[in-house]
């Protein structure tokens, strides 16, 4: 009696520990397990000298910034307690800190922390490749009591305030890079190797072109603690070989699933498919100053030659966003200028062309890169197919991605590039970023990145005036009304935003892909 | 036979030398500023002007090359222009793996190679001649990384058996050799059947049947030794050849080997990489050619180096 008691007691056991998964009931967090990210590069440095996301998304887990982008496109408060406060002239932007945070070594964060880490981005001779990109405006760094920090500008720079969510901004533990042995440029090295922040996970173990690994960090200070025990990115650099390793399971989430391989893993019952469109514009862009592209009826007929949303439907398998404008969506400043792009109007083209006098056809090379952005050697024969409708005789040009880079770069009066398809991250999170560095007459190449030599007086006024406004409705005004100037002069062929596009296994939850092509595992968990 | 291989190795100073200038000059010659590459599209020209200035490519070449060659003499290579590593510490710890992956395929390769070339050569003209060397055909015309995917498909997403990626145990070593080696295999079979055909028509094969020996014992004892010294070459130069050139195979199986960092290396312009791994490569083949040139004297005792 007692034993058939037991055996029915036993098996309602295992009967409930069978039901109970197969409930799906609401997701309750769990703790532990090792997630395992596969990626097609590995990072190059994870100190402040890095200068790419395969190095940012790692050292986002590690070293935390003052402020932090939302994937909506929104800042808000990390390291530091509060929003800042601008002097009235714009000029001191003060910050208060939390406190009572530790890095992983134990020492403090406070303000001196955070002075030691802007002074040595900002020396000069220390060759922090973003300086000038991201504290450019920043003259000096006061910690004027152990939670308050002050940044003295040298002339008002709103934008800066995107710019301290940065991943490369990152307050690292001082201590911990002394004891490292310093960080020497180019790459931050010995320090780069061995990172040490105040993030929910702390650095482990890092094996060149291999794996890098990070485990929880069990005093973290946050309100939503860290669930895995490990992180690992795994470099997998074949396309086909990582879609597999998630497939086999070997992998919990594989980033840069190819747009050919979508519809198939979609049947897989294992997985699921996560599109999040990035900050990364795609576009070709005119030569502006050089015939026929320093007409704007040609510039524009291009735009309408070609049919976007098909390539973004078919070359890119939807895994793309018609560009609206001339950056993004989740981006502070953005906003659509034209639903869905210039329409798709040979009509119109071929009337422009005519108007501008080349009625009879005209004659252009194309340059583009091959494997550096998604389809894109396919996406450029797309655009030549289509540009053939309209009269326009695109040749297409290839060259490998470093002699690419240089062959754009040349000054206006040197460079034989009629136009070249290329691709901008706004990775700061502000229009500034998307729309000073491309499209102010200061930035011709090779000063700076407007490699299509555009200038327009009146949007090189706008973009001055919105990097002092405080106000943050003036200043969306404003950047739509420089946006819609460049819209109409068409420098470049607005084609498209990249989505990212990450297979990621079913029992992976609250797993984060930002806008900003990272992965986010702050608090991801493996559902058992 | 030691002053010979003393010669030999005396010889590959000047190889190596030649090497050196070769891909110096050809690194720095081919477009693409490896400054402007580390800096990133956006970076302005007085940071990529600063980081060239730092990495010294704003000297003369001949500059460069004295140093690098200064250097390289009391062993240090220089560092990578992107990670900061020593060339030295990273190609000790890429090669051993690739050296591991090559002896996998090679011995897989001969393991293959050998008998199925000796097989077809026994059988001339029969089906099993005509089947070893259409599989032969086929092998060699495979695209490595067609049959490394089809390799994880069935092996490691199917059936769980080998793991995908990685390259720590033996059971990491399954797939990719088998992948690699299989060309080669292809390639040994190909030349240990046409050398054994030339063998088995000699005269003193014919002797030994004639003398009523076993066909196994005159196919091993006699023709299959004579024979292997063309094989032995072809051996040695496809190993040569996977040593350098395992990338596809590397790439596909995410084998962090010195393949992959070449041609990393060669896309980031990160030109200490460029020429330690070079010099490394050429080095190795120096090296397999006299290995190869000893073998020959211990399989044919006509052979001396005097």
């Amino acid at each position: 009696m007692s034993r058939r008691l037991a055996l029915v007691i036993v098996a309602a056991f295992v009967a409930a520990v069978l039901v109970l998964p197969a409930t799906g009931a609401p997701a309750t967090p769990q703790a532990g397990g090792t997630l395992i990210i596969g990626r097609g590069a590995d990072s190059v440095t994870l100190s402040p000298y890095a200068s790419a996301s395969p190095d940012a998304e790692v050292i986002a887990h590690i070293a935390e910034t003052l402020y932090q982008l939302t994937p909506e496109g929104r800042i808000v408060p990390l390291l530091a307690e509060a929003m800042p406060t601008l002097s009235p002239d714009a000029r001191t932007m003060t910050i208060r800190l939390r406190t009572g945070i530790r890095f992983h070594d134990g020492t403090p964060f406070d303000a001196a922390a955070v002075k030691w880490n802007f002074d040595f981005i900002l020396n000069p001779d220390n060759r922090a490749p973003f300086r000038a990109i991201l504290l450019g405006e920043v003259a000096s760094v006061d910690a004027v009591d152990a939670r308050t920090v002050r940044l003295n500008l040298r002339r008002p720079f709103v934008p800066l305030l995107a710019h301290l969510t940065h991943d490369f901004l990152a307050i690292h533990s001082p201590t911990a890079v002394q004891r490292a042995g310093g960080m020497r440029p180019p790459t931050g090295e010995p320090y780069g190797r061995q990172p040490v922040g105040t993030g929910p996970y702390r650095f482990r173990e890092w094996v060149r072109g291999d794996r890098i690994v990070l485990e929880r960090n069990p005093d973290y200070w946050g309100p939503r603690k860290p669930l895995l025990d490990q992180i690992v990115w795994r470099v997998i650099p074949d396309d086909g070989a990582r879609v597999l390793a998630l497939e086999g399971g070997q992998i919990h989430v594989a980033v840069r699933v190819p747009p050919r391989e979508t519809t198939r893993l979609a049947l897989n019952q294992a997985l699921r498919i996560d599109r999040t469109s990035s900050v990364r514009t795609i576009y070709i862009a005119f030569n502006n100053q050089k015939p026929p592209f320093n007409d704007v009826r040609v510039r524009q007929a291009f735009n309408y030659a070609v049919n976007k949303r098909a390539i973004a439907q078919t070359v890119l398998g939807g895994a793309a966003r018609v560009s609206d404008a001339p950056i993004s969506p989740g981006i502070v400043g953005y906003s659509g200028i034209q639903a869905g792009g210039y329409p798709y109007d040979v009509n119109r083209a071929r009337q422009l062309l005519a108007e501008a006098g080349h009625g009879g056809g005209v004659n252009v090379t194309i340059l583009h890169p091959t494997g550096r952005y998604v389809q894109d050697a396919q996406v450029a024969a797309a655009v030549q197919a289509q540009l053939r409708a309209a009269g326009i005789n695109a040749r297409l040009q290839t060259m490998e991605w470093a002699a690419y880079l240089s062959f754009t770069n040349q000054p206006p009066d040197r460079t034989p590039v009629e136009s070249f398809m290329l691709g901008w991250g706004t990775v700061t999170g502000d229009a500034d970023y998307g729309l000073y560095s491309l499209f102010h007459s200061s930035q011709w190449a090779p000063a700076g990145f407007n490699r299509f030599f555009y200038r327009n007086p009146q949007v090189d006024s706008l973009l001055d005036q919105a990097r002092a406004m405080t106000d943050a409705a003036r200043r969306a005004a404003t950047y739509r009304e420089a946006m819609e100037i460049i819209w109409r002069d068409a420098p470049w062929l607005f084609l498209h935003s990249e989505s990212q596009v990450t297979g990621v296994r079913r029992e992976v939850q609250d797993l984060l892909v930002h806008p900003t092509e990272r992965i986010v595992a702050f608090h991801a968990w493996l559902r058992r | 036979m030691w002053r010979y291989l003393l010669k030999r190795v005396l010889l590959a100073i000047p190889v190596l030398l030649g090497v050196s200038i070769v891909v110096f000059a050809m690194v720095r010659f081919i477009p693409g500023d490896p400054a402007q590459i580390m800096a990133g599209q956006a970076a302005t020209q007085e940071v990529v002007e600063q980081i060239r200035e730092s990495l010294g490519l704003d000297q003369p070449i001949l500059v460069q090359y004295a140093y690098f060659l200064r250097n390289a003499l009391t062993g240090d290579l220089g560092r990578s222009l992107f990670s900061g590593v020593p060339v030295s510490e990273e190609l000790g710890q890429r090669f051993p793996r690739t050296v591991r992956l090559a002896l996998a395929s090679i011995f897989v390769a001969a393991l293959i190679g050998i008998p199925a070339g000796i097989l077809s050569a026994t059988r001339h003209l029969s089906w099993v001649d005509s089947i070893v060397m259409i599989l032969a055909l086929a092998g060699v015309s495979i695209p490595v990384f067609w049959l490394g995917l089809n390799l994880i498909l069935v092996f490691s997403v199917r059936l769980h058996w080998m793991p995908a990626f990685g390259y720590e145990t033996w059971r990491h070593l399954v797939l990719p050799s088998i992948t690699l080696g299989t060309a080669s295999a292809a390639i040994i079979a190909r030349m240990t059947r046409s050398a054994m055909l030339e063998v088995l028509r000699q005269d003193y094969v014919r002797t030994a049947r004639a003398k009523g020996l076993a066909e196994r014992v005159v196919v091993n004892h006699h023709a299959l030794r004579n024979a292997l010294i063309p094989v032995v070459t072809v051996v040695g130069l496809q190993l040569g050849a996977l040593l350098s050139g395992a990338v596809l195979t590397e790439t596909v199986f995410s084998w962090p080997g010195i393949g992959k960092l070449l041609v990393d290396s060669v896309l980031a312009r990160d030109y200490p990489i460029i020429q330690g791994a070079v010099l490394l490569i050429a080095a190795t083949f120096v090296f397999l050619n006299v290995v190869v040139d000893a073998t020959y004297a211990m399989l044919d005792p006509r052979i001396r180096y005097e």
